[in-house]
């Protein structure tokens, strides 16, 4: 194994997930600032929440002490565990992203790389990123912490079961990754034209199934009233599934608070042979069929006749709807993208949180039938709007060049774009509005003005996210994948959105707080609102997003029109 | 949105640039580039790497905005109206691909739409082409999982279906099989008959010499010779040489031996 050669693959991939600060990318210099900045922020961020808690402990009086203390003791044994938890996850997450990319293309398969080289660097970059901020956040909250608490040999225990859980999770999902691809290519092989959804289908059901272990969780927090019942919990699930592998990092440290110096070293030393067992079926694997390159997918072998399309029907030239049926076949044909249907359904599923809570009194029946019809009728209609407007110039990727070379307008660009993004919206506004009225039943009133308003909030942030989506259009090809968007315009563009839906949804809002008041709700002002000043509401909300849609919409318009007047600064 | 449509001339150039230059940082492109092309010609556009042909390709579609001068294809001038110019022009580039997302069929029935083709006349035409080109049966497949050369004959067939005017192929017959790239070959001369003009940048001096009616010579942005094979001979004074010697000559590397003995030491 080639130490230097692992570094270079891992700085080389690396290089090819960061963002550019612009598009001019010659004579390009990496500032060191934006290459660690994020993760000494996080640093910083972990030592000042260690600092706070420390200091909290250090004003309590002694039975808090004590009490703080077993929180303190539960919280480091099972940090391992969850760091599993989300180790697993992200990994997953990268390497799926990684799955439909044709290796013999990878210059870094033409070198003289082993493959154990590979596997290592494999699964040390997929911790880059959030998995190791994330980490880092943890470490340095602790470790300042333990200072306070006088836990220092525990954290720092803590710290090094942290890592090897980690990397555990990595390896793991590396030893999977040939597994994920050959399922993939069976499945692509069998169901021709049906891969392209199914495929869509396994990504949503992988991606739900972390958020139902998600909600299992915050069900169980939610229940209880105590983040520290969940360490508990997983401090005590882990002693009694000491068994599993996958929990000996967390059993390292539940042995040591116990003084069981023996299993401490046992565990720690069974889960180094049991990561070094997994990375030679990983390297082995990878050795083995590391090279295979997924089937084609056959969409059709039937005679092509051309058709006139709905979109054409419904008035759209044949070159905006040519443009919205190619972004049509984008967003269910990327699997990255399917995050796109996930988060919707997570809102969705959420909305369910009231009932697993047992039973509730009438008035707060009635706050969470305002609140979470509100939320899920409005969220996901919002989420797509957001991230398909502020995405789909970008992914264009490399292949934007076909627009550039083509006979398309700036105004066509935009105008396919911003109908997209505003029908696809409104199907997710439709199925969550239908199902949030058969769940909470709310008045005819209410569910008008919430469809009202979530019109109104589909159309400005639809156009707000074409026009910045335009603006900040990252279209680099597709390894490992495509941002779509720079990082300064993606930050512009939140803070956009939740300024201008704000804006929107502001005449609105003593109507609700009345609703609240006037219901008896503690916490809102029992302020007296006229039964007329709903549609007064509204009709103000209109004219804002009105307003807003017309001013972004010109936005975008030149925005499209400075980016097809300069494809070669792209 | 409807083309507006425009009455071309049968009598004016099917191009023409008028002391163009373009500059990216230090690094001179195109330099005081003047150039007239008539319509049906086939312009053979020759130069070493980094000559400035591509540039100059994706200068006239409008791709690259020039520093100075003018440019007019069919009467339109760029960059004013490139969406016109494009309407009119067939683009096959060096190097990118087209969406690897969509299947052969569907890039293909996207760019009809794009061009707004007749929906017959497009089918007409597509399947005219995949069989001529060898594609059928692989049109429904991936444009993903498409060798070098089938997504090259589709950017081809994207470029040539909606009967251009104006052809400008960078590179095209690279990674074509001889079969297709002699299809190409005669389509272009029997096109030029038809008027429609093609420049073609291609580093294989063969396909220049046996396709191209007249040949242009860039070298660091220049245009150091414009003409037929014998103008060429006499502005290099080299009356019996081929392409090849002249090309080398003209842009000063013909001391090709000497650089490969180095090489060899």
């Amino acid at each position: 194994m080639n130490w230097k050669t692992v570094y270079l693959i891992v700085n080389a991939n690396r290089k090819a997930y960061r963002t550019i600060p612009s598009a001019k990318l010659r004579r390009y210099y990496e500032n060191k600032l934006t290459v660690y900045g994020e993760y000494i922020l996080f640093c910083v961020i972990g030592i000042l929440i260690g600092y706070l808690v420390g200091n909290f402990y250090s004003a309590s009086n002694a039975t808090l002490q004590t009490t703080i203390l077993d929180g303190a003791t539960y919280v480091f044994v099972s940090i391992p565990t969850i760091a599993l938890l989300y180790g697993v996850i992200f990994t997953l997450i990268n390497k799926a992203q990684q799955i439909g990319i044709k290796i013999s293309a990878q210059p870094i398969y033409w070198f003289p790389i082993s493959w154990q080289e590979h596997t290592l660097a494999s699964i040390i970059t997929s911790l880059i990123g959030a998995p190791l901020a994330i980490t880092l956040l943890i470490s340095s909250a602790i470790l300042t912490a333990s200072v306070f608490v006088g836990l220092i040999p525990l954290a720092l225990l803590t710290v090094l079961a942290l890592a090897v859980s980690l990397l555990l999770s990595s390896v793991t999902t590396e030893a999977l990754k040939i597994l994920q691809t050959r399922l993939l290519g069976a499945v692509t092989k069998v169901a021709g034209r049906g891969a392209i959804y199914l495929r869509l289908a396994i990504m949503i059901s992988t991606m739900l199934a972390f958020y139902i272990i998600y909600f299992v969780i915050y069900s169980l927090v939610y229940n209880h009233g105590s983040p520290i019942f969940l360490f508990e919990t997983i401090a005590n699930g882990q002693k009694m599934l000491w068994f599993i592998p996958y929990v000996w990092p967390g059993m390292i440290l539940s042995t040591f608070t116990n003084n069981l110096g023996i299993g401490t070293v046992s565990f720690f030393l069974a889960t180094l042979v049991l990561i070094a067992g997994i990375f030679f079926i990983a390297t082995y694997t990878n050795t083995r069929f590391g090279l295979y390159e997924l089937p084609t997918i056959r969409l059709s072998g039937r005679t092509y006749t051309p058709k006139i399309s709905l979109l054409e029907k419904m008035g759209f030239s044949s070159i905006e709807a040519a443009l919205m049926k190619k972004d049509y076949k984008t967003i269910i044909r990327r699997p990255e993208l399917g995050v796109l249907f996930v988060f919707p359904i997570m809102i969705l599923v959420s909305g369910f949180i009231p009932f697993l809570s047992g039973a509730q009194s009438d008035q707060s029946m009635l706050l969470d039938t305002i609140m979470f019809f509100a939320m899920i009728t409005l969220f996901p209609s919002m989420w797509v709007a957001g991230f398909l407007g502020s995405m789909l110039t970008g992914l264009e990727g490399s292949s934007v060049w076909y627009l550039f070379s083509s006979p398309i307008s700036a105004k066509v660009i935009v105008k396919s774009k911003f109908f997209f993004t505003v029908f696809c919206s409104l199907v997710a506004l439709l199925l969550c509005g239908v199902i949030g009225s058969v769940i909470f039943r709310p008045t005819l009133l209410y569910v008008a003005v919430v469809l009202f308003e979530a019109i109104f909030l589909i159309v400005t942030i639809s156009t707000v996210s074409v026009a910045i989506g335009i603006k900040g259009a990252d279209f680099r090809g597709n390894f490992p994948y495509n941002r779509a968007i720079k990082r300064k315009e993606s930050w512009l563009h939140v803070l956009m959105c939740i300024a201008t839906g704000l804006g929107v949804v502001a005449p609105i809002v003593p109507y609700v707080l009345g609703l609240l008041g006037s219901n008896g709700m503690a916490l809102f002002p029992a302020i007296l609102i006229p039964g007329y000043y709903a549609y007064f509401g509204l009709f103000m909300s209109g004219i804002i997003a009105t307003i807003t849609t017309y001013i972004f919409y010109k936005i975008a318009l030149d925005n499209a029109e400075q980016m097809l007047a300069k494809p070669e600064t792209i | 949105m409807q083309y507006t449509t425009k009455t071309i001339s049968s009598q004016a150039p099917a191009l023409q640039l008028k002391s163009v230059s373009k500059k990216f940082n230090d690094i001179t492109a195109i330099d005081n580039l003047t150039l007239e092309i008539k319509k049906g010609e086939i312009i053979g556009l020759l130069g070493p790497n980094g000559a400035g042909k591509s540039t100059l390709i994706k200068t006239i579609l409008g791709l690259v905005k020039p520093d100075s001068g003018s440019i007019k294809v069919l009467e339109f001038s760029v960059p004013q109206d490139t969406v016109l110019v494009k309407q009119h022009v067939g683009y096959v580039p060096e190097h990118s691909s087209a969406y690897e997302f969509l299947t052969g069929i569907e890039f293909l029935d996207f760019a009809g739409d794009i061009f707004q083709m007749e929906q017959e006349e497009k089918k007409k035409r597509i399947n005219e082409f995949l069989k001529a080109l060898n594609l059928e049966g692989r049109e429904g497949d991936m444009i993903s999982s498409y060798s070098g050369g089938m997504k090259k004959k589709i950017l081809i067939i994207s470029a040539l279906m909606h009967k251009p005017e104006l052809l400008l192929l960078d590179e095209p017959l690279n990674t074509l099989d001889p079969k297709s790239a002699r299809i190409i070959k005669n389509l272009i001369q029997q096109l030029s008959q038809q008027n429609v003009t093609t420049i073609i940048a291609t580093h294989i001096l063969e396909i220049a010499e046996a396709v191209c009616s007249r040949i242009a010579i860039m070298y660091e942005g220049k245009l150091l010779a414009l003409g037929t094979m014998d103008e060429l001979r006499q502005q290099a004074k080299m009356p019996n040489s081929g392409l090849e010697d002249i090309f080398l000559k003209l842009t000063g590397t013909e001391d090709v031996q000497l650089l490969v003995e180095e090489l060899t030491k």
